[in-house]
């Protein structure tokens, strides 16, 4: 990181609060609308998966995408970094990777006759981990610390990532030959998942009359820039909760811990991300406050993955039981 | 593994859940324990066994026990309890067998409906334990078991993947918690059925007083602090030297055993109104039929009977507390004409031993010339020389006993100076018998109860005298006054009291801080036999007659539906209370009030269903433009920011009525 940035981190921590944004809502309005157009002129008829997307960013979350190959998981990830004008990098995980592969590694630099540090192509503010569940649980736990942290650790130096610092990680559904499945203690740390589908026979008519979409992508211009994303992200934060609606998160929490059909409950932390997530839902239909339908319209992407049945000893079913939370649980005491 | 294979095909669902298995194992120690001492030993020795093979039937490392193995044990468990030594098929015998084949079932107990088997087995245990102990502490410790019991059949009906034991103690114990008022209505209310089959008598041999005396073996007379009775005068009560609690009547002598004479018929009934002093006698279980009253009983239940010789019995052995109320004349006249045969009786003395004592009482009768002169020449006797009170006196001889005791040792307790006195008057043909029972007892402070026990034992004489009839006469009073008039910790020597249990003597007062602890867990036994144990048919009548007025079946219906009705309501009002619905904010309250109302009309919100959703769903259905009333109120429930003071609240609930009346009118013209 330049110095420059450094600077403009610390002038920026005093403005997540709304007072020190004036007219930020106005500016956000319209910002968000932008991203949402032009990432849905890339990915046709996925409105719903783009707006999450867009949530999860604005909530300082990674984002992972689950689908079968070719459904426009990297289409979206790599639009999503170009709109934002981030730095991008796609690390493709097989399962030969190692970490050294993913963070770098030291060098010895001949002219210089010193060793060196040559950084890996986790060094981008946003990663694309294409296809993670195809890695070893070794390189994939190199990448999951990096997310945590923030920081890698190689010969004994720490090294910060770039700020903001984005995963957005792909797989392929674990009942795929050659995957290893995410255990949930690394699961937790995605803030959501989402599925992409196949798109509308009308979307899906016009992707094929217009051809390849990543053409589009190399000719996206920056929508906000590193401030404007920081100013979004900072009115996530002053999104307003009320007594009622944490009430309501309450209740989804108790349910899944007392419920016999959930083989574990969901953690403070998955609490957290419930919250964040709803106010960063908020902030996408440019409220001020919290109301339950944020609430239940991202309780499936950021439960789903943290949830099993208890009568599921093999793979992630939990989406029944995102379903069964949202019809069982009242939105009123 | 032979063992793991499912033979009927039973499914994961029919195992029985690692957390049950265990409370299961725990619940039957739990409820074998309290039976320990009144089964055969070795019981618990194969209760161990099967415990072990289910514990490795579990682990995975043996299998279940073969058909003809299971057929081994239950002949062998057979003639084991035909060897134990049991007399009849008494209740310890049938105990026995139950926890036998109760432990048994452990080694099969493969399936869910085995475990079910062995729970019910488990609360029927702890029924069991009742037959042969009501105290407080056992109804206490029952009570924990009855809860352990129960969680493991919680634990039975829980996930594999959910193993909670402490939790499953706590539902439990919920449960039984929750069971108690109806607990209450059934025990005040159900009728209490004469059994239709009476259980075997428990063969143990009770302490304390029995129904024979061989004062000459007793080198060390025990001193139990066994409860014997606790009795409550309605009145005040008596002098402590006035307490004779008479029992037995001892009227035949042989081998120096004192032993009750062959039963007469009983006396006809009092019918006269009762003078005297009134008292409630809370009778510990004797295994025995005989009843303790003072001098001389003239009023008491009809069930009970007064003997020849003015000994109360009861119809049937006491089993458990006996709670009677009897009313004692003390100035009554005992026997004012003694008819030839009970003379004879009361004169007879089987064998011609002791010579020195009948030489002596000759020769002391024709001295005095009379019985009252004889029987104070006796004790001048013992007071003067050197005769002295003691629990641990020399054993005597089996033949001439009395002579021995009288003339030589002259160190002995109770039965011996009764019994030296009798012979006595007997050898001259004076009617005389040695009476058996308590004397004193100490007085609660707490309740104002007295409560006797085993050490207060005592006997003494009967004289009958022309014109006074059977007159009492106490010559341990002679040797030691302070038995009489203090109790027995006065008269012992620092000898006897060292031998005494710490318990022993901290129960007659010895103990300071323990002494007072004592008697406020004797002021707990004793409320609980008022109340509990002594609430036996008789009182229930009284207080089914004082509720309904007459007491007929159709009456005792009503009262237990509508006791047990209301019991369950308390439990259900009290869990519905805990479980209410915690609304801190007031547009909440509105909004739930107002989704109950179209509850009512037939439109309720779906659980799911946010405010906005339900809102505007029912604006649909009245054809109404309801987008204002929605945007505010999930304003006023969802931004913290937004004013919900008293004048937002009246408008929502005002808008929120005007929704309802038109969806209610719509729908009504509607239909119409």
């Amino acid at each position: 990181m330049t110095p420059n940035s450094t600077q403009t981190l610390t002038s920026l921590s005093s403005t997540t609060t709304p007072e020190a944004l004036p007219g930020g809502k106005v500016h956000a309005r319209e910002h968000i609308e932008a991203l949402e157009a032009a990432l849905n002129r890339v990915l046709l008829g996925k409105e719903q998966q783009v707006k999450l997307a867009l949530a999860c960013i604005f909530a300082r979350g990674h984002l992972l995408i689950e689908d079968l190959p070719g459904m426009g998981k990297t289409l979206l990830s790599h639009a999503l970094a170009q709109v934002l004008g981030l730095s991008y990098n796609r690390i493709q995980f097989t399962s030969d990777v190692l970490p050294s592969d993913i963070i770098g590694a030291t060098i010895f630099d001949r002219d210089s006759n010193a060793f060196r540090f040559v950084e890996g192509p986790l060094f981008a503010q946003v990663v694309l981990a294409d296809e993670i569940n195809r890695a070893t649980p070794k390189s994939q736990s190199a990448l999951l610390e990096a997310m945590e942290e923030r920081q890698v650790t190689s010969d004994g130096e720490s090294r910060p990532l770039p700020e903001p610092f984005f995963v957005i990680a792909t797989q392929n559904p674990s009942t795929q030959a050659g995957t290893f499945p995410l255990p949930e203690s690394q699961l937790d740390r995605f803030l959501m998942r989402i599925e992409l589908g196949y798109p509308e026979p009308a979307a899906e008519r016009e992707l094929l009359l217009s051809g390849d979409r990543r053409e589009i992508v190399a000719e996206l211009e920056p929508i906000i820039d590193l401030d404007q994303l920081r100013g979004l992200q900072g009115a996530v934060e002053a999104i307003k909760v009320s007594e009622p609606l944490v009430d309501y998160v309450q209740r989804l929490i108790a349910f899944t811990r007392q419920g016999n059909e959930f083989a574990f409950g969901l953690s403070p932390r998955g609490a957290l991300a419930l919250l964040q997530s709803a106010k960063a839902w908020a902030l996408l239909h440019h409220r001020t406050h919290v109301v339950p339908e944020d609430v239940q319209a991202v309780l499936p992407s950021v439960v789903e993955h943290r949830l099993r049945e208890s009568a599921d000893f093999a793979g992630h079913g939990g989406g029944a039981l995102a379903q069964r939370l949202l019809g069982s649980v009242d939105v009123v005491s | 593994m032979a063992s793991l294979t499912d033979k009927q095909g039973t499914g994961v669902a029919y195992q029985i859940p690692r957390n049950s298995l265990a409370l299961l194992m725990v619940s039957q120690v739990v409820v074998i324990l309290p039976l320990i001492v009144h089964i055969s030993p070795w019981i618990v020795g194969v209760w161990a066994i099967c415990g072990y093979w289910r514990t490795q039937v579990y682990r995975g490392r043996w299998g279940y026990a073969a058909g003809w193995v299971k057929t081994l044990m239950v002949i062998g468990s057979i003639v084991g309890i035909a060897l134990s030594g049991y007399k009849s098929f008494s209740l310890e015998a049938a105990t026995s067998l139950l926890v036998l084949a109760f432990s048994l079932k452990l080694v099969e107990m493969k399936n869910r409906r085995d475990a079910y088997l062995v729970i019910y087995l488990s609360y029927f245990l702890i029924a069991t334990a009742f037959l042969f102990d009501q105290t407080i502490a056992v109804a206490a410790y029952e009570l924990l078991a009855a809860v352990v019991v129960t969680a493991a059949m919680v634990g039975m009906n829980q996930l594999q993947t959910r193993v909670r034991p402490v939790a499953s103690l706590w539902v439990a114990a919920g449960l039984i918690f929750q069971a108690l008022p109806l607990t209450l209505v059934l025990f005040l209310l159900f009728p209490r059925v004469a059994p239709l089959w009476s259980i075997p008598l428990p063969s143990s041999v009770s302490t304390g007083i029995s129904d024979r005396l061989t004062p000459g073996d007793v080198a060390n007379l025990s001193q139990s602090d066994e409860l014997a009775f606790r009795a409550v005068f309605d009145g005040e009560p008596p002098q402590q030297r006035d307490l004779y609690w008479r029992g037995l009547v001892y009227s035949e002598f042989a081998f120096g055993t004192w032993a009750i004479a062959e039963p007469l018929d009983p006396l006809p009934e009092q019918v006269d109104a009762p003078v005297g002093l009134s008292y409630e006698v809370f009778l510990e279980p004797t295994q025995s039929k005989w009843l303790f009253a003072l001098d001389t009983p003239v009023s008491y239940a009809a069930r009970l009977d007064l003997l020849a010789d003015y000994r109360m019995v009861s119809p049937e052995p006491v089993l458990s507390v006996m709670r009677y109320r009897v009313t004692s004349d003390t100035g009554y006249l005992m026997d004012h004409e003694l008819s030839p045969a009970m003379l004879a009786r009361e004169t007879q003395l089987w064998r011609d031993d002791n010579p020195r004592l009948r030489e002596y009482a000759r020769d002391l009768y024709a001295r005095t010339g009379s019985v009252e002169g004889m029987i104070e020449a006796m004790h001048r006797r013992i007071r003067e020389q050197d005769y002295s009170y003691t629990l641990s006196p020399p054993v005597l001889e089996r033949v001439n006993s009395i002579d021995q005791f009288w003339f030589d040792t002259r160190r002995g307790f109770c039965t011996h100076y009764a019994g030296a006195m009798t012979y006595a008057l007997r050898s001259v043909d004076i009617p005389a018998r040695m009476v058996g029972g308590y004397q004193g007892g100490e007085f609660n402070p707490a309740t104002g109860h007295l409560v006797v026990r085993q050490y207060d034992a005592h006997a003494w004489v009967e004289v009958w005298l022309p014109e006074r009839g059977w007159t009492r006469y106490d010559p341990t009073a002679a040797v030691a006054p302070a038995r009489i008039d203090r109790g027995l910790n006065a008269a012992l020597s620092n000898e006897d009291r060292a031998a005494l249990s710490f318990l022993a003597s901290a129960r007659m007062g010895e103990g300071g801080l323990v002494t007072g602890m004592l008697q406020f867990v004797d002021s707990l036994e004793h409320r609980w036999n008022l109340w509990v144990v002594g609430y036996d048919a008789a009182a229930q009548a009284d207080v089914l007659k004082g509720m309904l007025g007459k007491v007929t079946p159709a009456r005792i219906g009503i009262a237990m539906g509508i006791g047990g009705g209301a019991s369950l309501l308390l439990v259900a009002a009290a869990i519905l209370y805990r479980r209410r619905p915690q609304q801190r904010h007031p547009v909440e309250r509105v909004f739930s009030g107002f989704c109950r109302a179209m509850a009512r009309q037939g439109l309720p919100r779906q659980s799911g269903e946010t405010p906005g959703a339900y809102v505007q769903r029912l604006a649909g259905r009245a054809q109404l433009d309801a987008e204002g009333l929605r945007t505010r109120l999930q304003a006023l429930l969802y931004d913290p920011e937004a004013t919900a003071d008293r004048a937002a609240r009246r408008q929502i609930r005002r808008e929120l009525r005007k929704l309802r009346f038109m969806l209610a009118f719509r729908t009504a013209g509607n239909a119409s």
